[in-house]
C-alpha cells in the first residue's frame, strides 16, 4: 500500500513540475512571442478567456506572480487549457481528446508491441548463447538505434508510398471515405498506419532487444537458474520462469525510463506522416504560435508517459513478491 | 570459538580486487578497446566525422552555399551526391555541416556528464535530505519527457542559435547518468578502501575526486557517449521540423529544406537520405562505443570460447571401470578448463576419486582450488557464468559415464538420481516463485504426482528438515536464512536421491547454524541411506561427519584419505596447514595460523609442486618437478616427502614449528 502511495505522490510531484515549467518558461524565455499570438486573440474571443490566457503566459497581467501562479494552477486543475488559435475557436481540450485515440492506437500499441517483441527476442537471443540471433542482433540494432526517426520515415515513404505505392504515404484516413465503424473506414486507417507503425517498431525495438539480452545473460549466470538446469527441469521451462521473469523485472524499469524517448521519436514521425495525432497536433501548435493547445498537449504527454510508468509498475509489483512485501 | 575465516588473510597490503576497484580501468581500457571489435569500428566512424569537422574547407570540393549549379543534378563525377533544389553541392554541405552536429555532441555530451556527475555523487556523498531532493529532481526530470520539453522551449524563441540548443539540451540531458551515478556511489561508499582513506583523515572532496571518481570511469564515459548520443538526434530533430537557425550549416537543417523541397518526391533523393546517413552515421559512433565499453565493464556479455584442439591429446588412457554396485560414482581423470582472455585455465586437473552408497566424502580447499569447479562438473552443471568444459576423463554415476550423456538424457536423472544443495539459498532459489511453485515443477517434470500429491511431499520434506509446513507458500526471501537452507534442502529430498551434491551448503550460517544444520543432514542420511559429496573450506566442520577427504590444492588432489587419518595424521603440508587454520571445535586451545601467501592463479601455475611457493618443507626438487600421488597406507598424497612410501612424521611435526 505504502509502495502505491509512494509512486501517486510521485506522479503528482512530476505533474505539478510539468505545470509550472509551462508557468514559467514562457516567462523566462525573452522576446515577445506571447505577445504576438494574444494580439492575434483580440476581440475574438470573451474577456474572462482572454484574462486566462494573459494569466498563463504572464503578458498584461496586473497580478503577482504567486498570485497569477496559483490562479493558473487553479485553472489546469479545472481543466480550463484555453482556446485553440488553430481550430478556432474550439477549446483546447475537447481539441487534444480528437487527436488522442489517433496516438493511442498508433504509438501507444506500437510502443507495447515493440517491447514485448523485443522482450521476447532478446530473450532467446540470450538464451542460444552463441546462435544466429545472439550473433548477428547486437550489432545491428547498436546502429539502428542511432538512427533518426523522422528520417527513417521519410525513406519508408520514398520507397514503399511514392516508388512501390503499396501504401498511402501521409494522413491517418482516407479524406473521401466516411468516417465511422464500417470495414472500409477501419481497413483505410490500418492501412495508413501500416508505414508509421513499421517506422516506429523498427526504431525502437532495437533497446528492448538488447537491454533484455543483457539482463537474460546476467540472470543466466545466477545460482537459481543452474538451480533449475540441476533440478532437470525442461529448458523451455528454465527460460521462461527462471531466466525470463527475472530479467524481464529490470527491462521493465527500463521501459518506464525510455518511454520519453519513444514519445519523441513518434512525435516526428506522426509529422512526417501528418497522422492526426497528438504529436503531429503538438508540432501544428509550435508551428501556429497556438502556445494555449502547445501547453496543453505537453501535459498530456507528460501524462502519457506517466500513466505509462504506472502500469510498468504494476506489472512490476504482480511479477516480483519482493517489491510487493517491501511496501 | 570464533566465526570461521577463509584462511587466507595471512597477506599484508591491500586486497588484489581492491587495488583493482582503486586503480579503475585506466591502462587496460585501452587494450580491452583494441580487442573490441564494436570499439573499434565506433572509433573509426569516430575520427572520420572529426576530421570532417576539423577541416571542411580543406576536403569539401565547393563553396557550401553558393548557389551556383544547375538545381537538381543527379550524382555525378562532379558532385557525387548532386546539388540541391538551389544549385548547391550536396557533398559540401554534408562536410560543412559536420562541424555542427559533432560541436553539440561533444558540448552537450560533457555539459550532461558533468552536471551528472556532480548531482548524482554529491546526492549520495551528502545523503539525508540533500539526496531526497536532489534524487526527486533526478527522477522528475527522467520521466518529463524531454524533446517535447525542448520544442516548447524553442517554439517561444524561435531560431534559436547553437548555444541556446546545448544549454538546453546539456541542462536537460544528465538525469539518466546521474541516476546511475548515485547508486554506484552509495555501493562503493562503504567500501573498505573508502573507509581507510576517511580514516587517514583525507577530506571529502579528495576522497570524491581521486577515490570514487576513478572506479566510475565506464559509467561515466558512458553517461558522456549517451548525452552525445541523444544530442546528435535531438538536434537534428529540432533542426528537421523547422526549430533552429534555418541558415546554419548542418545536417538537420539539410532535412529540413530537403523536406520542404520535396526531394523525394522530386528525384533528388541523396539531398534526403545523405544527412541522414551522416547523423545515423555519428551516432552510430556514440552507440557502439556505448556498448562496448559496456561489454568491457561486463565480461559477462562477451563470449568466450574455449579451444578444443590446445588440449585432451592424451585421451589414450582412460582406465576401464568395473561396475561395482556399491561404487555409486566413479571420477577418473578429470580435467576442466575455462576459456579466459589469456587462454584455457585448468581449474582441475587429472582428478580421481569415488564415491560409495552411503557415503560423506568430503572436499576442502582454499578459495579458487577447484573445488566448486570439480563438483559442477561431475554434476554436469558447468556453463554460465564461466565458459568451463571438461576437458577428458569420466565420470561414472551408477555405471553410466555422465560425460557421454547428451542433455536430454541427463535431464531424465537428474534430482531423482542425483540432487545438489548450493552456497546460498538466496540466490539459489528463484526469488519470484514460491517454495511450493518451485517444489512442484520439479515435481511434475519428473513425475505424475498429481496436485495433492505434490503438495503431501512438499510438505512431508518440509517436515524432514523441521520447517513447518505453513511456509510451503512462501516466497524465499519471507524466510530465514536457516530456513531457506532447509528448504534447500528439502527440496533435494523429493525423490530421495541416491547421491546429494553440497556446495558449502552452512557457509551463510552462523556457527551455531552451521551445526545444527551439520547434524541434520547427517541424520537424514543414517535415515534415508544417500551419499554425500559435501564441498567446503572449513576442514573442522566436515571432520565430524565426513567419512573421507579430499584435499584441493590448485587444481589438482593433494590428498585422499580417510577422516580421522587424516585428521590425526595429515601428511600433506597443506593438508597440516589447513587443519592448523581453524579452531577446533572441542580439544586444546592453540594458537591459530594462516596459510602464508594465497593459492597461485591458475592461468600462471608455479613450476614443480603448485604448494612448493607457499611450503614450509620446500625442497630444491619440489621446484623442479610436479609430484605425483604417493599411496602411504592407503591415504594419497601429492608430496615427495612420502616418495618412499615413508611417513617422516617426526621431521614434519618439528620443522612446521620452527615455521611458526
Amino acid at each position: 500500500m505504502r509502495f502505491v502511495l509512494r509512486r501517486l505522490g510521485f506522479f503528482v510531484v512530476t505533474l505539478w513540475a510539468a505545470v509550472t515549467l509551462n508557468f514559467l518558461i514562457p516567462r523566462l524565455m525573452p522576446g515577445n512571442a506571447a505577445l504576438a499570438m494574444m494580439s492575434r486573440y483580440k476581440g475574438r474571443i470573451q474577456p474572462q478567456a482572454m484574462h486566462a490566457l494573459e494569466i498563463a503566459f504572464g503578458i498584461h497581467t496586473h497580478q503577482s506572480l504567486p498570485a497569477a501562479y496559483f490562479t493558473y494552477l487553479g485553472n489546469i486543475a479545472r481543466g480550463h487549457f484555453g482556446i485553440s488559435l488553430t481550430f478556432f475557436p474550439d477549446a483546447v481540450s475537447h481539441q487534444v481528446l480528437q487527436a488522442l485515440p489517433w496516438t493511442l492506437g498508433l504509438v501507444g500499441l506500437t510502443t507495447v508491441i515493440a517491447f514485448l517483441l523485443g522482450t521476447l527476442i532478446g530473450l532467446v537471443a540470450a538464451w542460444r548463447r552463441g546462435g544466429f540471433l545472439d550473433g548477428a542482433l547486437p550489432p545491428i540494432f547498436v546502429i539502428t538505434s542511432a538512427f533518426p526517426y523522422f528520417w527513417l520515415a521519410l525513406l519508408a515513404i520514398w520507397f514503399f508510398s511514392i516508388k512501390l505505392g503499396w501504401v498511402p504515404e501521409s494522413g491517418g484516413y482516407d479524406v473521401t471515405t466516411t468516417i465511422g465503424w464500417s470495414w472500409t473506414f477501419i481497413g483505410d486507417v490500418l492501412r495508413h498506419s501500416i508505414l508509421p507503425a513499421f517506422t516506429i517498431l523498427i526504431t525502437s525495438i532495437g533497446g528492448w532487444i538488447l537491454t533484455m539480452r543483457n539482463n537474460t545473460i546476467s540472470v543466466l549466470a545466477e545460482d537459481y537458474v543452474r538451480m533449475a538446469r540441476a533440478k532437470g527441469l525442461k529448458p523451455w521451462r528454465i527460460m521462461w520462469t527462471y531466466a525470463g521473469r527475472n530479467a524481464i523485472l529490470p527491462n521493465l524499469a527500463g521501459f518506464a525510463m525510455s518511454l520519453g524517448f519513444v514519445v519523441s521519436g513518434a512525435i516526428l514521425v506522426e509529422f512526417v506522416f501528418n497522422y492526426p495525432g497528438v504529436g503531429w497536433m503538438f508540432l501544428q501548435s509550435v508551428e501556429n504560435q497556438d502556445y494555449a493547445l502547445m501547453q496543453a498537449l505537453f501535459l498530456l504527454l507528460t501524462v502519457a508517459v506517466l500513466v505509462a510508468i504506472l502500469v510498468a509498475d504494476g506489472a512490476t509489483a504482480l511479477l516480483d513478491p519482493r517489491t510487493r512485501d517491501s511496501s | 570459538m570464533t566465526a570461521t575465516v577463509e584462511p587466507t588473510t595471512a597477506t599484508s597490503g591491500p586486497d588484489p580486487p581492491l587495488a583493482e576497484a582503486r586503480r579503475g580501468f585506466g591502462a587496460d581500457l585501452w587494450r580491452a578497446v583494441a580487442r573490441n571489435r564494436k570499439a573499434l569500428a565506433g572509433l573509426v566512424l569516430l575520427v572520420f566525422f572529426l576530421v570532417l569537422a576539423v577541416f571542411p574547407g580543406q576536403i569539401a570540393p565547393h563553396d557550401p552555399q553558393a548557389e551556383s549549379y544547375l538545381p537538381g543534378l543527379g550524382p555525378s563525377s562532379h558532385h557525387w551526391f548532386g546539388t540541391t533544389a538551389y544549385g548547391q553541392d550536396v557533398l559540401s554541405q554534408l562536410i560543412w555541416g559536420t562541424r555542427q552536429s559533432v560541436v553539440i555532441a561533444f558540448a552537450v555530451g560533457g555539459l550532461a556528464t558533468v552536471l551528472a556527475v556532480l548531482i548524482g555523487v554529491s546526492a549520495a556523498y551528502l545523503g539525508g535530505v540533500a539526496d531526497g531532493l536532489l534524487s526527486l529532481l533526478t527522477d522528475v526530470l527522467l520521466v518529463i519527457p524531454i524533446f517535447p520539453l525542448i520544442i516548447v522551449i524553442a517554439a517561444y524563441e524561435k531560431n534559436s542559435g547553437l548555444f541556446t540548443l546545448v544549454i538546453v539540451l546539456g541542462a536537460l540531458g544528465w538525469s539518466y547518468g546521474a541516476r546511475q551515478l548515485r547508486s554506484q556511489t552509495l555501493s562503493l561508499r562503504t567500501r573498505d578502501f573508502l573507509e581507510s582513506a576517511r580514516v587517514r583523515g583525507e577530506r571529502k572532496l579528495y576522497v570524491i575526486v581521486f577515490e570514487i571518481l576513478p572506479t566510475m570511469t565506464s559509467l561515466i564515459v558512458a553517461t558522456f557517449l549517451g548525452g552525445a548520443l541523444y544530442a546528435v538526434l535531438a538536434a537534428a530533430g529540432l533542426q528537421f521540423i523547422g526549430l533552429g537557425d534555418p541558415s546554419s550549416q548542418s545536417w538537420g537543417t539539410m532535412l529540413y529544406w530537403a523536406e520542404n523541397n520535396e526531394a523525394l518526391g522530386a528525384n533528388m533523393v541523396l539531398w534526403a537520405i545523405m544527412p541522414g546517413i551522416c547523423v545515423a552515421g555519428l551516432g552510430a559512433a556514440f552507440a557502439l562505443l556505448n556498448y562496448a565499453f559496456d561489454e568491457i565493464s561486463n565480461p559477462a556479455l562477451r563470449m568466450r570460447r574455449l579451444d578444443r584442439t590446445i588440449r585432451g591429446s592424451s585421451k589414450g588412457d582412460r582406465v576401464d571401470v568395473s561396475v561395482d554396485p556399491e561404487r555409486i560414482l566413479e571420477v577418473r581423470g578429470l580435467t576442466v578448463a575455462y576459456a579466459s582472455d589469456e587462454g584455457p585455465v585448468v581449474a582441475v586437473e587429472r582428478v580421481d576419486f569415488d564415491v560409495n552408497r552411503g557415503e560423506f566424502l568430503g572436499i576442502v580447499g582454499e578459495s579458487g582450488c577447484g573445488k566448486s569447479t570439480l563438483l559442477y562438473a561431475i554434476t554436469r552443471l558447468l556453463g554460465p557464468p564461466f565458459a568451463g568444459e571438461i576437458m577428458e576423463g569420466q565420470i561414472v554415476f551408477q555405471g553410466r559415464d555422465m560425460v557421454a550423456l547428451t542433455e536430454r538424457q541427463l535431464r531424465h536423472i537428474r534430482w531423482r538420481e542425483f540432487s545438489v544443495v548450493m552456497q546460498s539459498a538466496m540466490n539459489a532459489l528463484n526469488p519470484v516463485l514460491t517454495i511450493a511453485a518451485q517444489m512442484r515443477d520439479v515435481c511434475k517434470t519428473h513425475s505424475n504426482m498429481t496436485a495433492k500429491e505434490i503438495e503431501e511431499r512438499s510438505k512431508e520434506v518440509l517436515r524432514l528438515v523441521s520447517i513447518d509446513p505453513i511456509h510451503l507458500h512462501s516466497y524465499p526471501h519471507q524466510l530465514s536464512g536457516g530456513m531457506r537452507q532447509r528448504a534447500m534442502i528439502a527440496m533435494a529430498l523429493l525423490f530421495t536421491p541416491d547421491l546429494i551434491v553440497m556446495d558449502e551448503p552452512t557457509s551463510a550460517l552462523d556457527v551455531v547454524g552451521q551445526r545444527s544444520l551439520m547434524v541434520q543432514i547427517k541424520e537424514l542420511q543414517k535415515r534415508l541411506g544417500f551419499a554425500v559429496v559435501f564441498v567446503t573450506h572449513d576442514m573442522s566442520l566436515v571432520s565430524h561427519f565426513s567419512d573421507r577427504l579430499l584435499v584441493m590444492y590448485a587444481a589438482h588432489v593433494a590428498e585422499f584419505g580417510k577422516t580421522r587419518q587424516l585428521f590425526d595424521q595429515p601428511r600433506h603440508p597443506y593438508t597440516r596447514a589447513l587443519l592448523e587454520a581453524f579452531p577446533s571445535i572441542r580439544g586444546p586451545r592453540v594458537h591459530l595460523l594462516g596459510i602464508p601467501g594465497s593459492p597461485p592463479d591458475l592461468a600462471r601455475p608455479p613450476a614443480g609442486c603448485r604448494f612448493s611457493p607457499r611450503c614450509p618443507h620446500v625442497m630444491a626438487r619440489c621446484r623442479s618437478a610436479q609430484p605425483p600421488l604417493f599411496d602411504v597406507d592407503g591415504d594419497l598424497v601429492r608430496c615427495i616427502l612420502y616418495e618412499k612410501g615413508a611417513a617422516p612424521d617426526a621431521t614434519l611435526a618439528t620443522a612446521s614449528e620452527g615455521a611458526v
